[in-house]
């Protein structure tokens, strides 16, 4: 670029504020929600309690996190999430590789997919709990139906994308089956896999949570209903609050698997 | 300059290698069913390639010649005739044949060397051999330096390099290229044509080149096959006396610019018959519309 001249590009901020737009608004929107959240809680509008002060709600999410047993229950649904996203995400991706590999089996299956999927899996609740008992079990199976349909379908979809070319290239250097998917199908439907993932995690996380919240005697879900009816609102906020915490780090996490080459390349 | 010998075209040239033939292609028939009925692809080609030898197979589009380059692939079957490789019989990729694709064909998520060394890895050899063996044929196309770079960071004329390393990595018999430089520009093209040239000379590699450009066919080939348009079958065989080792600088000569013409002559025949099937094809589909 010449040098010459006075010419500079704006690089100030404009109004002199320490952030970026972009950055600004963001914080105007929370400072925004802060201040309509206390002021509708000291008005006294709505029921007692119901809008209770930040200040409790940060108390009481203070003194769950110093509680030891919130992390037994906090284990107990990290546990059932974690098997439940491996068993539907396994069966998910191998089910779509089926169909995505064969023109055949989608044709025959993959509408059977299109129509449950967006089913509420919540009606399956009852009949996992007599299969499954009222324990973890039942809460697995949720969330392990829940996902594996994003996770199957974004595999099937995925592998219908991938170059062709590639494909031939690892014909011609004679590849077996299981280099081929292990080196060329999987590692080329990298991003439709981990969409799937992502979406599958955010379901799983709804089914399990669902059903703790239903019936169970452990879990997350089980203590934000156990606050509710108790009527500890600040309790069932805090609760809320670390879920969805928790939530946006795990979504994180499974971007950023994804992520990495982009990152690199870019 | 030295002078450039020309000899005379003869289309009696031989079909065949003088020499006992690495690759031999016996009487391929390839038929396609389409809506339209039964298509023959390829009709009775026959050819054969010596050790060492640079035979480019030229036609114009739709002569059936990226069918015969995945008959002899072994990627494509339900043919009749023969392919034979060192007097083998082809059933399915023969790992003696490598194949260099048309299409952008890198592994988006590998960087070079590990572009390189797939082949490698898929036959198994130690990591410390496949790395070290990959790293020559990086250099031997020029690309050292590059190493950890991703296709999505360099050229179209480098990533088709990279494919070209890939293939010459796996140290075949039998080089086969399909249209390698069709995505490429001219400037490009020559100058990746010398890389090709220098390549051939420094491995002796047998090569059987598919092209539909004829300057890129000239000025690589010890031998060109002419193909007729639909369907596809060997026109005539010329043979290419230029001296080597060449360079792109052979393309300004007088004696290339004769080849050009023969060759051109034949086809121009054979381009224009599939220009008027084209049109009447389109015609016939903005009728029944």
């Amino acid at each position: 670029m010449a040098q010459t001249g006075g010419l500079t590009l704006p690089t100030a901020k404009p109004w002199g504020l320490p952030l970026r737009p972009v950055t600004a608004l963001r914080v105007a929107i929370i400072v925004a929600v802060v201040v309509l959240w206390e002021a509708l809680s000291a008005s006294g509008w709505l029921y007692r309690d119901v809008v209770p002060s930040l200040l409790a709600i940060g108390q009481a999410v203070y003194a769950t996190l110093s509680d030891p047993t919130f992390y037994f229950h906090l284990g107990t649904t990290a546990y059932e999430i974690g098997i439940a996203l491996l068993i539907g995400g396994l069966s998910g991706l191998a089910v779509g590789l089926l169909l995505g590999g064969s023109k055949f089996m989608s044709r025959a299956y993959e509408a059977y997919l299109y129509y449950l999927g967006p089913c509420p899996k919540i009606i399956f609740f009852p009949l996992m709990i007599m299969w499954f008992g009222v324990g973890p079990g039942s809460k697995v199976a949720m969330g392990a139906i829940s996902c594996f349909f994003p996770v199957a379908l974004n595999v099937a979809g995925g592998m219908r994308e991938i170059d062709k070319v590639l494909i031939r290239v690892g014909k011609s250097f004679r590849a077996n089956t299981w280099q081929m998917v292990t080196k060329i199908y999987l590692p080329a439907m990298r991003h439709p896999v981990i969409n799937g993932v992502r979406l599958g995690l955010g379901v799983a996380l709804i089914g399990t949570l669902l059903a703790e919240t239903k019936l169970s005697n452990r879990g997350i879900g089980f203590l934000v209903i156990q606050a509710y009816s108790i009527f500890n609102m600040p309790q069932m906020y805090a609760l809320l609050i670390i879920l969805f915490v928790i939530s946006i780090g795990a979504n994180t996490v499974i971007g950023r698997f994804g992520g990495l080459d982009e990152i690199r390349r870019s | 300059m030295p002078a450039v010998p020309f000899e005379r075209i003869d289309a009696n040239a031989p079909k065949t290698a003088r020499r006992d033939p690495i690759l031999v292609v016996d009487d391929i028939v390839k038929r396609f069913e389409t809506p339209d009925g039964v298509l023959t692809a390829v009709d009775h080609v026959s050819l054969s390639i010596a050790p060492g030898e640079f035979v480019g197979v030229i036609g114009p589009s739709g002569c059936g010649k990226s069918t015969l380059f995945n008959v002899i692939g072994g990627l494509l079957d339900g043919y009749e005739g023969t392919v034979r490789v060192a007097g083998e019989r082809v059933r399915g990729p023969h790992p003696a044949v490598g194949m260099i694709f048309q299409e952008e064909s890198t592994f988006p998520w590998r960087n070079v060397i590990d572009n390189v060394a797939f082949p490698l890895e898929i036959a198994g050899l130690p990591k410390a051999e496949r790395y070290e063996r990959a790293r020559r044929f990086v250099k031997l196309v020029g690309l050292d330096g590059f190493e950890r770079r991703y296709p999505a960071e360099l050229s179209g004329g480098m990533r088709q390099r990279v494919s070209m390393a890939r293939t010459l990595a796996a140290q075949p018999k039998i080089l086969l290229m399909d249209e390698p430089f069709a995505a490429l520009d001219e400037q490009t093209r020559l100058l990746l044509g010398d890389k090709v040239l220098q390549i051939q000379q420094q491995l002796k590699q047998t090569t059987l080149l598919i092209t539909h450009n004829i300057t890129e066919a000239v000025q690589l080939s010890d031998r060109i096959v002419v193909m007729t348009y639909r369907p596809g079958k060997v026109k005539r065989v010329v043979e290419i006396s230029l001296p080597r080792p060449r360079s792109s600088e052979i393309v300004s000569s007088e004696a290339f610019g004769r080849y050009v013409a023969q060759i051109w002559s034949d086809l121009r025949e054979e381009a224009s018959r599939g220009l008027d099937d084209e049109e009447s094809r389109k015609l016939r589909e903005a009728d029944t519309r």
